[in-house]
Parts: structure tokens; C-alpha cells; sequence
């Protein structure tokens, strides 16, 4: 009988299912026999289920459109992506330490600078960096803990080694559709799931609430939490929603709260004004404090920088956090490994090229046609260049910015990304995928099991972001007895 | 809880609630059509009139018949107070109040959502638009038996409970505001032959009919019906029992002194009315007057709990 994989191409870049002879690789064994027992008609039926789950259970993103039309379905892809575990667990302690290198490098950054005072970074890129905020000099959070919450994307190159992207620092998203996607998995593959040891993802929230109670003011007995939200048109809503939920804090807007003569912050409720203490805000520094940021903001609160400064609320994460979520930063955290925690780094950057470098500018200018080009603090893949995939206008058009402001670019290889099998009109296609794990810190680290794998669903594209015909799978974290 | 949460708890119940009688009301209208013989002259313009919509029909249609007014009132979303158009503002209120409902309960107002969104061009025949109806007040009831079993009897559900006892009053009256049309005086005496039937399917648009026979113990007729919904201490659905709810949910809620003297007025003076002896101007006069009242009660609410518009965030609350 014709097999579902006989159809199935293996392309250069590594594929996290089959071996570059299309066999199913050992993790993936059950999976890819299962997959083979259903037709064509027997996976729509599945693909079916689950976008009738998403639909009811009204997981969505929010896309700004002039309809205002703002809820837009979550595009999921049902066949899951597998890791093995004893593979994770090493990548798990590889993340843990990058955060605690770059918690201490926030830290030092916004106090003693030893790490610049020693050389081992130049002066001008923290001086140069927008996300650097003078308002945080001298503050020193709990646990040395500034950058509380950190998604990390990691990628596979061609040889299947992990590599970290980059750290989202400032306020990363994607964790409740991590978290969905497996409660949809278990309504489509219920007989998978129950055959398979995969490690369960929904602990993340347990594990959010504590690291949160752990960096509220020390006078505080019980701590009162709140998630602060830019409001119901944001397009990460959805998911400040689901997470306060999920650990019982207050939704709050800006208008909810108020910060008061003692500087302290309040919120509006029916009792009254109610102090609060520990805030996990999704909302950028620039928009936090009107007082001291962006006067036009409408989403902040005035006052909160007072409020967090005079040691009364805190905030996850820190503000200032994003001086170490900067791409040209990015490519100094392998030293800060070792500066800080005197120990090898567990995982690899990608090789960067920083603009800002004469040299190094020269060389990038030379092989726009096969470097991808980023903003060094920028998010959303938005403004960046694909070398291999963009036109020559669009090359020249890069050239020309990157010239202007070399600062403000990176540049790294354009690397294969590895394939994950996605169902296609009924049968299955690799596509492109990267992997969004959440740490977090705080008196302690914790690591999700997996994360977020994100799928770039038109064929040979490499850009995974939702708000770019982008969608997502489930990522099994399995033990294989092995 | 927050005062924004509060708002949106209250506001959810309110246009679930209202969703759940524009329901009951067009299905009974439309049973009550049926039954009548062709020459009875009733319009699909009293449903029109029952809403206080004849306006807002006249900007957007030409001739009220069956097929226009049922669009109008029932899926219509230009028209904000279609059945539809609540049923979007009752989800995009749980849609946004998921952090303290059960998860079951978004679930629940969605699917309704999606539901009617996908039977929308069904409900262009009668039959269509029947199911679709049922359909809506299940759903409705079933969201309201599922919270009172999943959701902790606090404050959260004392605001939900207060959005729908007050909706619920006011829902009443506009009912019943189909006798002062019904009962005009001018009305021909082959109407009058069948005002029993109208009357009794107006007790059954608010499931009413058995307890206004096991209660009542009379033949159905107009005054009884009207005291009966209007007065009643323990029908749900009467009036005075909404106003003695809606007293005791503001009273079991924080910094709730005074705010019910308005509904005890109410109250008296509902109580000091004699409906036997009521003309239809005059009813029409006194629905007016409840709910101008629960209108002053409303606003009540809203400051004492809900985030002032354009809250100034300088201010001190």
C-alpha cells in the first residue's frame, strides 16, 4: 500500500520528523506510523475538529483592519512537532543560564557597569541604545531579577543544532497559545496522546503566579496581582486575558489604576480604591508612565515609575529590561555566560555581524543577496531583509538605510531553519519552524516543556510571525525510554 | 473587583437578558399572527411600536411586513437593537470579562454567537427563523442554570444578577406596553373577539401561562393578566419581583447606601395603582413611569461602581 510519506520530500534544511532519507526519526516513530494509518479524508476530519475547537473556544489574535473586523481565528496546524526530552532538558538548563546572564548584565548595566568598565563591551552601545532608561540607574530589583519573563527563539540550522535567535525581553507573547494548542491536540489526537510520555505544558501559569509573588515588595503578606493590558484592541489580548485568568489576578487597563500621594498604586473598584502590589504589565516602557515617558500615552499610568522606584509595587518586567533585548546586545551574551557565571555558554548564538563595526559593515554591505538584515531593536519581523528571498530594489533600498544608520542594524547568515510535516490540502509538506520557549525568573527559573512552535505556512518562507501568515503547532516534549 | 469589570458583568446580563426577550417576544408574535384569522387587523408594525423602533425601521425600510420587521428585529445589525446586534454586545463583554468568568460560560455565549451567525440567511423563512429563536432562548437559559451552579454567588454575580433583574423589568413593560396598542380604544370589535388569545400569548412569551392559572385561578383575561405581571410578588418575571431583586442585590453590595429609596418609591407607587380600573392611556403612562425610574436607578449604579467616563487619572477617586 502507498505510504502517506512516499509523497513526502525531505529538503536540505533539517526536518524534525524524517532523516534525510525520509525515514521517521526515532522520537517520531509512533507519530509518523499513525499519521501513515489515516488517509487523506481521515486528517481533514481532524483539521476539521480543530478549527472547530479554536473557533468555539474563541482563541484568537487580533489583526487591526479598517473593518474592524478585530478577531482573527488562531491558523494551528494539527501535526505536532517532537522533541525529545533528555535533547530539551539540555536546551532547558542552556536557557535558565542565558536569562540569569542577562538579569546580571541588566543589573550591572543599570549599576556598578564592571562589564563595560572591564572592556568587554564598548560604552557607546548602551549609550546609543534606545531601550536604555536613565530613570532605572541604581534601582536594584529583587533576585537581581529585572527581565522576569523571557521567550527565546531558538532555531535549527541544517546539522540540527540549536541556536538562540533572540531574547524577547520586553514583553514577550505566544504562551497561551502554547498552552491552547495542547488542549486542542488532546480533542484532535486523544489515542496519540495517551500512547506517548509527552510532558505536560500547562504548569506554565503555576509557575508564572509564584515567580510573581516571589518579587513583591518584602513587606507585603499577601500580594495582590495584576496583569495591565493596552486594552481589548490589542492584538496580544487575548492572551492577557487568558494568563489573568489563569493565576486569579485583575485584567486591568490604565484607566484602572492610580497612583496616589504615597506612591502607591491603587485600583478602581467597587469597594474603592485597592492597593496593589505586583504588576505583570504588557504594555512597552515607553507607554508605562506619562509622568516620565511618552507624554501622549493613553495606555499608562501616572505615576508608576514613582511608584516602582519608592520599592511599593513591582513590576514584571522590570522597566529598563529591554537595554539587554537589542540585537546588537544580543551578540555579547556568550561573554556574559562567562563573565557573570563563569561558565561556557550551553547554547550558541547565530553568527552576527554588527553594522555598527566598520568592518564588519563592509562585509555585510557586500552580501546583502545572502544575509538576513534585522533592526537591532525592533519586533514583529517587521523591517527586516531577507537577503536570498528579497528583490534587487529592495537590496539597494536596505543598503541605503543601513548606511545611514549603521547602529541601528545587524546582520546575520540566512540559516536553513528546520522543517517540521504540515498539513497541506490534505496531505503533508515540510515547512519552515522555529520555537518560542518562556522563561521565567525570579526567586528561582523555570522553563516551559517546549514552547511555542511557530510555522511559517506558505511554502519556503521563513518568516513564522502570526501577524505575517504565520501559524503554530503543538510541541511535544517526549520521553522515549531511551 | 474592578468598577470596569463590574460594568461589563452588569452590561453582559443586560443584553443577554435582552436577547433572551427580543427572542421570546418575536416568537410569540409570531405564533399570535398565526393564529389570527386574515381579517383581524393586527400589523407586524406593533412589534415595531413595542420596541420603540418605528423610527429607526422607517430610515432603513419601506413597508413593515412580515419579512422586513422580522429582518429588522431579529439579524439586522444596523439596527443596535436587533436581536443580533445584543447578542454581539452581550459576547464582546464576556469576551472581555474572561479573566473572572469560567471558561464554560465565554464558551457558551460564543457558540450563540456562532451559531446565529452561521443560521443568519435561514431565518428568512419561518420555519428557519422558529429554530433559530429556540435555539437562542436555550442558549440563554442554559448560560444562566450554568452560572448560578459554576460561579461563587459573590459580587461578580451580584453584578450579573442586577444587569438582568433590571433589564428584565424593564423587558416586562415593553411587553406589556402591547396592551395599551392592543386595548386601544378604537380597536374594532372582531379584535376584541380575540384579545383572550392575545392575552394568553403574552403570558407565554414570558412563561407565564401556568403560574397565572395555578395563581390566578381565573379565565385569562386583560386586567388579571396585567396585575398579575405587573404585581406579582413571586413570578420572576413580574415587575414588582424584578424591582424586590434588583433592591436586594444593590443592598448585599459594597457602599450601597440610599441607592434603594428610588425602587422602594417605585414600589409604592406600583403598588398603589389600581390596574382593574386602568384606561390603556393610562398604562401606556405608567410602563413610561417604571422605567423612567429603573432609568434613574441605572444611573445610580453606574456611579456609584462603574469607572467614570474619562476617568482623570491625576484625579483621586
Amino acid at each position: 500500500m502507498a505510504s502517506l510519506w512516499d509523497h513526502y520530500t525531505v529538503t536540505n534544511a533539517y526536518d524534525e520528523m524524517r532523516s534525510s532519507g525520509n525515514k521517521a526519526r526515532a522520537s517520531s516513530h509512533h507519530l509518523s506510523n499513525y499519521l501513515d494509518s489515516l488517509d487523506g479524508a481521515a486528517l481533514d476530519v481532524r483539521k476539521t475538529a480543530a478549527d472547530l475547537a479554536i473557533m468555539e473556544m474563541g482563541i484568537t489574535f487580533t489583526v487591526y483592519s479598517d473593518e474592524g473586523n478585530i478577531d482573527r481565528a488562531w491558523p494551528f496546524d494539527i501535526i505536532p512537532r517532537i522533541i525529545e526530552n533528555k535533547e530539551w532538558q539540555r536546551v532547558a538548563v542552556g536557557l535558565k543560564q542565558r536569562l540569569k546572564a542577562l538579569n546580571c548584565f541588566i543589573n550591572d548595566t543599570y549599576n556598578e557597569q564592571s562589564f563595560i568598565k572591564e572592556g568587554l563591551i564598548p560604552e557607546y552601545i548602551i549609550a546609543s541604545s534606545t531601550n536604555f532608561l536613565q530613570e532605572c540607574v541604581g534601582m536594584k530589583p529583587r533576585f537581581g531579577a529585572w527581565a522576569n519573563i523571557c521567550g527565546s527563539d531558538l532555531v535549527r540550522d541544517k546539522d540540527g543544532t540549536f541556536y538562540v535567535l533572540e531574547d524577547n525581553l520586553r514583553v514577550p507573547s505566544g504562551v497561551s497559545y502554547m498552552i491552547e494548542n495542547r488542549v486542542i491536540t488532546k480533542k484532535v489526537f486523544p489515542e496519540l496522546l495517551q500512547d506517548l510520555d509527552v510532558l505536560p505544558v500547562d504548569d506554565y501559569p503555576v509557575n508564572l503566579f509564584e515567580m510573581l509573588m516571589s518579587i513583591a515588595p518584602e513587606h507585603v503578606d499577601t500580594p495582590r496581582i495584576a496583569v495591565l493590558t493596552p486594552g481589548i484592541f490589542n492584538s496580544a489580548y487575548f492572551e492577557h486575558a487568558f494568563l489573568a485568568q489563569q493565576i486569579g489576578a485583575e485584567l486591568v487597563e490604565g484607566a484602572d489604576l492610580v497612583v496616589q500621594e504615597d506612591n502607591c498604586v491603587y485600583m478602581r473598584t467597587i469597594n474603592g480604591l485597592e492597593k496593589v502590589d505586583v504588576i505583570y504589565r504588557r504594555i512597552d516602557d515607553q507607554f508605562l508612565d506619562p509622568e516620565v515617558f511618552r507624554k501622549d500615552s493613553m495606555l499608562g499610568v501616572k505615576g508608576l515609575m514613582r511608584a516602582w522606584k519608592a520599592g511599593n509595587v513591582s513590576l514584571a518586567n522590570a522597566p529598563g529590561s529591554g537595554v539587554a533585548d537589542d540585537k546588537v546586545v544580543y551578540t555579547y551574551v556568550p561573554e556574559m555566560i562567562r563573565y557573570y557565571l563563569n561558565e561556557e555558554p550551553i547554547l550558541p548564538n547565530v553568527p552576527t555581524y554588527m553594522c555598527s563595526d566598520p568592518e564588519q559593515l563592509d562585509y555585510v554591505l557586500a552580501h546583502l543577496d545572502e544575509l538576513v538584515v534585522k533592526p537591532a531593536n525592533e519586533s514583529g519581523g517587521y523591517g527586516m531583509l531577507v537577503g536570498p528571498h528579497a528583490s534587487q530594489e529592495e537590496v539597494e533600498e536596505f543598503r541605503k538605510i543601513i548606511k545611514a544608520h549603521p547602529r541601528n542594524y545587524i546582520a546575520q547568515p540566512t540559516l536553513a531553519l528546520s522543517t517540521c510535516p504540515t498539513l497541506c490540502n490534505n496531505h503533508l509538506e515540510p515547512r519552515h519552524i522555529d520555537l518560542r520557549p518562556f522563561i521565567l525568573q525570579g526567586e528561582s527559573s523555570f522553563v516551559t516543556a517546549g514552547g511555542l512552535t511557530r510555522v511559517a505556512l506558505k511554502r519556503g518562507s521563513l518568516v513564522v510571525n502570526s501577524s505575517q501568515g504565520g501559524g503554530s503547532k503543538d510541541t511535544w516534549i517526549i520521553n522515549t525510554g531511551m | 473587583m474592578l468598577s470596569r469589570s463590574a460594568e461589563r458583568l452588569y452590561w453582559l446580563a443586560r443584553y443577554l437578558e435582552r436577547t433572551e426577550n427580543t427572542a421570546r417576544l418575536l416568537s410569540v408574535y409570531m405564533n399570535l399572527m398565526f393564529d389570527m384569522p386574515m381579517d383581524v387587523q393586527l400589523s407586524w408594525r406593533n412589534l415595531l411600536t413595542i420596541f420603540g423602533a418605528e423610527n429607526a425601521f422607517l430610515k432603513l425600510y419601506d413597508v413593515p411586513n412580515e419579512q422586513n420587521t422580522m429582518q429588522f428585529l431579529l439579524t439586522d445589525t444596523a439596527n443596535l437593537g436587533s436581536l443580533f446586534s445584543s447578542l454581539n454586545a452581550a459576547r464582546e463583554n464576556i469576551r472581555t470579562s474572561r479573566e473572572i468568568m469560567p471558561d464554560e460560560a465565554w464558551q457558551q455565549v460564543n457558540e450563540m454567537y456562532l451559531f446565529a451567525k452561521e443560521n443568519v440567511d435561514s431565518a428568512t423563512n419561518r420555519r428557519g427563523r422558529v429554530l433559530i429563536l429556540n435555539e437562542i432562548m436555550r442558549g440563554c437559559q442554559r448560560f444562566t442554570g450554568f452560572l448560578s451552579g459554576a460561579m461563587s454567588h459573590d459580587d461578580a454575580l451580584r453584578f450579573i444578577r442586577l444587569g438582568r433583574s433590571i433589564e428584565r423589568a424593564d423587558m416586562t413593560t415593553r411587553i406589556l406596553d402591547i396592551a395599551s396598542v392592543l386595548l386601544a380604544e378604537d380597536r374594532t370589535d372582531k379584535t376584541r373577539q380575540y384579545e383572550n388569545a392575545m392575552w394568553m400569548n403574552v403570558l407565554k412569551s414570558l412563561s407565564a401561562l401556568l403560574m397565572y392559572r395555578k395563581h390566578r385561578r381565573h379565565r385569562i383575561n386583560s386586567a388579571d393578566v396585567l396585575d398579575f405581571l405587573l404585581k406579582d410578588p413571586d413570578f420572576p418575571r413580574s415587575v414588582r419581583h424584578c424591582i424586590k431583586e434588583t433592591e436586594a442585590y444593590i443592598n448585599r453590595l459594597p457602599r450601597s447606601e440610599g441607592l434603594t429609596d428610588n425602587l422602594t418609591e417605585l414600589t409604592a407607587s406600583l403598588m398603589a395603582t389600581d390596574i382593574h380600573r386602568i384606561t390603556p392611556v393610562q398604562l401606556h403612562e405608567l410602563l413610561d413611569a417604571i422605567q423612567a425610574k429603573l432609568a434613574v436607578t441605572h444611573n445610580q449604579i453606574a456611579s456609584t461602581w462603574f469607572l467614570a467616563p474619562n476617568q482623570d487619572q491625576s484625579q483621586s477617586a
